[in-house]
């Protein structure tokens, strides 16, 4: 195996995690504050991918789509979050798994309703196109900035959750909620919002992937059930597990990919398989 | 309420046992599949709505179901019984290690974890094309004998009544497993899994025993599926079915024995008549069940009950 190779899957790998991260985090924080597993978080990262498609067909513009398309899916799921998941938070959990696989539905055939069925590529942006050469491996631009994407993300989300007072509010709502609300917190706007930014995160994810993967219908489904295995690996709730669970799965899928191409997806099962053996909660996850 | 206790189940049985005669080849066909439903999504509430498990990969063992009683029927050309109990075999085989695994988690991390194998099944159902036809999936099952010699069952009346006989059947057991001691522990569990090992009692082996019957219930209506429709394919296995089944069970009535029957019926009959209109009906199911998951939680039954103790 020459030293080309090797750094070409370590760089896939990191550019797998990257996106992984995007969903996943989101996914991870929703259910540390709201105590929501969101099943439709896949489907927020696929109407991001569409919404990119749209705003780069229209304006032309990469940069542009990577503000709006977010912003755009996280009012959305602030909306919905207002108007569906609030009135049942005091039912068992499962209801609330089951209203956002209702929810996520409904959004899933809206976008083949507005988009058509076929996959629709995108381009990468200007600067980004072409490979360069490092340690001898051609590697593609906009891998690259992927991986920067996915670091940058994962260092602001967590200066801004452990640094600012926003992110202090945040950490005690998921910390004990009631307590929170006592002392003087809206709890009720802290989990609009976080489920808000969660959605634009998973949409941020969404457009980056598109140039890769183009738009597709499925697309949710498919990086959802990955998510669900990196924050089962990392634990939930944890941003930290979180990366640190993107960083195995990405690693497990591409390696694995590589080696055994058809048994990629078992690898991922079989990691999982091993920590929750040893760690029922997650590798960064707190025991409930 | 009382006299509908009483004589409810003997008008349900007459009228499944007449309607044959007295519908169209297509309405009969749509009546058949709605059983299959009615068995698999009842198979679904004996974990969900008795035990507290939420599993969201039901379809695997519906599948592997199918594809047991496919391959059984095409390569060997067993009696359709045979081929039933096959199917619930490698249902129940295959779900004992995931439910050893799975059960060490609960809640939420179960749901996600059975999603996970179900994603891996159905990988390797699309993926092993020696054994499964990959996407195309396995064509021309037939309808064979309900014993070496015996009757056919290619009649559309015959099977019908077989998969009837089939559901009653798991009707029966499963209302007799609810409430037998093994069934009273298992809703022990779902109220209070700590407690119910403080007693001294280990819910894990109970839940696994309990994954594996749902699992072998789930794998019996994918074998009745496969010959049904002539087919078995990955679709089978897919987390949407696994989420539709998850529907009907909670728009029924989740934790009632008559309950996953409803759902089935209403989710089969509304997706019917909004597919006559609309190629989007999963729009409009979608926000049905949205509806219904916030106004309506005991689902169907409980509403009726509610109404009736009123």
């Amino acid at each position: 195996m020459s030293l080309a190779l090797v750094v070409d899957l370590i760089l896939n790998a990191i550019a797998q995690s990257a996106l992984l991260f995007l969903v996943a985090v989101g996914l991870s924080l929703v259910f540390g504050v709201l105590r929501v597993m969101n099943f439709a978080h896949g489907v927020f990262y696929m109407l991001g991918a569409y919404l990119g498609f749209t705003v780069v067909a229209r304006s032309g513009s990469f940069w542009l789509s990577l503000v709006l398309a977010p912003v755009a899916t996280g009012l959305l799921g602030g909306l919905l979050e207002r108007t569906t998941l609030r009135y049942i938070y005091r039912r068992p959990p499962i209801y609330q798994l089951l209203l956002t696989f209702g929810l996520a539905l409904v959004l899933e055939e809206l976008v083949r309703v507005f988009w058509g069925p076929s996959a629709l590529p995108v381009d990468p942006p200007a600067g980004l196109e072409g490979a360069v050469t490092i340690l001898g491996a051609v590697y593609p631009r906009y891998r690259l900035f992927l991986v920067v994407l996915g670091m940058v993300t994962g260092v602001a989300l967590w200066l801004f959750l452990q640094r600012t007072r926003a992110g202090l509010v945040i950490r005690a709502a998921a910390q004990n909620d009631e307590m929170a609300a006592c002392l003087g917190t809206d709890v009720a706007r802290v989990r609009t919002g976080v489920f808000a930014a969660a959605c634009a995160l998973a949409a941020v994810g969404g457009v980056a992937a598109a140039p890769m993967t183009t738009a597709y219908l499925g697309m949710g489904i498919g990086v959802i059930v990955d998510a669900f295995v990196v924050v089962v690996i990392g634990g939930l709730g944890s941003i930290v597990g979180s990366m640190a669970g993107s960083l195995i799965v990405g690693t497990a899928q591409t390696w694995g990919g590589f080696y055994f191409s058809e048994a990629a997806m078992a690898i991922m099962y079989l990691v999982m398989g091993l920590v929750l053996i040893f760690r029922p909660w997650g590798l960064f996850g707190e025991e409930e | 309420m009382a006299p509908l206790r009483r004589w409810g189940p003997v008008a349900t049985l007459v009228v499944l046992a007449v309607l044959p005669w007295g519908l169209a080849r297509h309405q009969l066909s749509l009546l058949t599949d709605l059983l299959i439903f009615s068995l698999f999504a009842l198979s679904l509430d004996l974990i969900m709505g008795y035990t507290g498990m939420v599993s969201f990969g039901h379809a695997a063992y519906f599948g592997l179901g199918a594809y047991g009683s496919a391959l059984l029927l095409i390569h060997f050309e067993v009696p359709i019984p045979i081929a039933l109990l096959g199917g619930a075999l490698v249902a129940g085989l295959v779900a004992w290690p995931v439910g050893y695994i799975s059960t060490r988690a609960t809640g939420i991390y179960f749901a996600m974890l059975t999603l996970a194998f179900a994603q891996l099944l159905y990988t390797l159902a699309y993926k092993w094309r020696a054994l499964t036809g990959g996407s195309d999936g396995i064509a021309g099952v037939p309808k064979t004998a309900l014993w070496w010699g015996g009757p056919s069952l290619v009649e559309p009346r015959a099977f019908y009544f077989l998969i009837l006989v089939s559901f009653l059947v798991a009707f029966v057991l499963c209302r007799a497993l609810v409430r037998s001691p093994f069934g009273r522990a298992l809703q022990a569990i779902r109220e209070n899994e700590r407690k119910f090992a403080t007693l001294g009692q280990d819910p894990r082996r109970l839940k696994v025993i309990v994954f594996v019957i749902a699992a072998a219930l789930a794998g019996l209506a994918g074998a009745l599926s496969a010959p049904f429709r002539g087919f078995a394919s990955p679709e089978a296995m897919f987390w949407l079915l696994s989420g539709q089944a998850l529907m009907m069970v909670i728009i029924g009535g989740i934790g009632t024995l008559v309950g996953p029957a409803i759902g089935a019926m209403v989710f089969v009959l509304v997706q019917e008549v909004l597919s006559s209109y609309t190629e989007h009906w999963m729009l409009f199911t979608g926000a049905i069940f949205v509806l219904m998951v916030i106004f309506l939680p005991g689902g169907i039954v409980g509403a009726a009950r509610r109404r009736f103790a009123a």
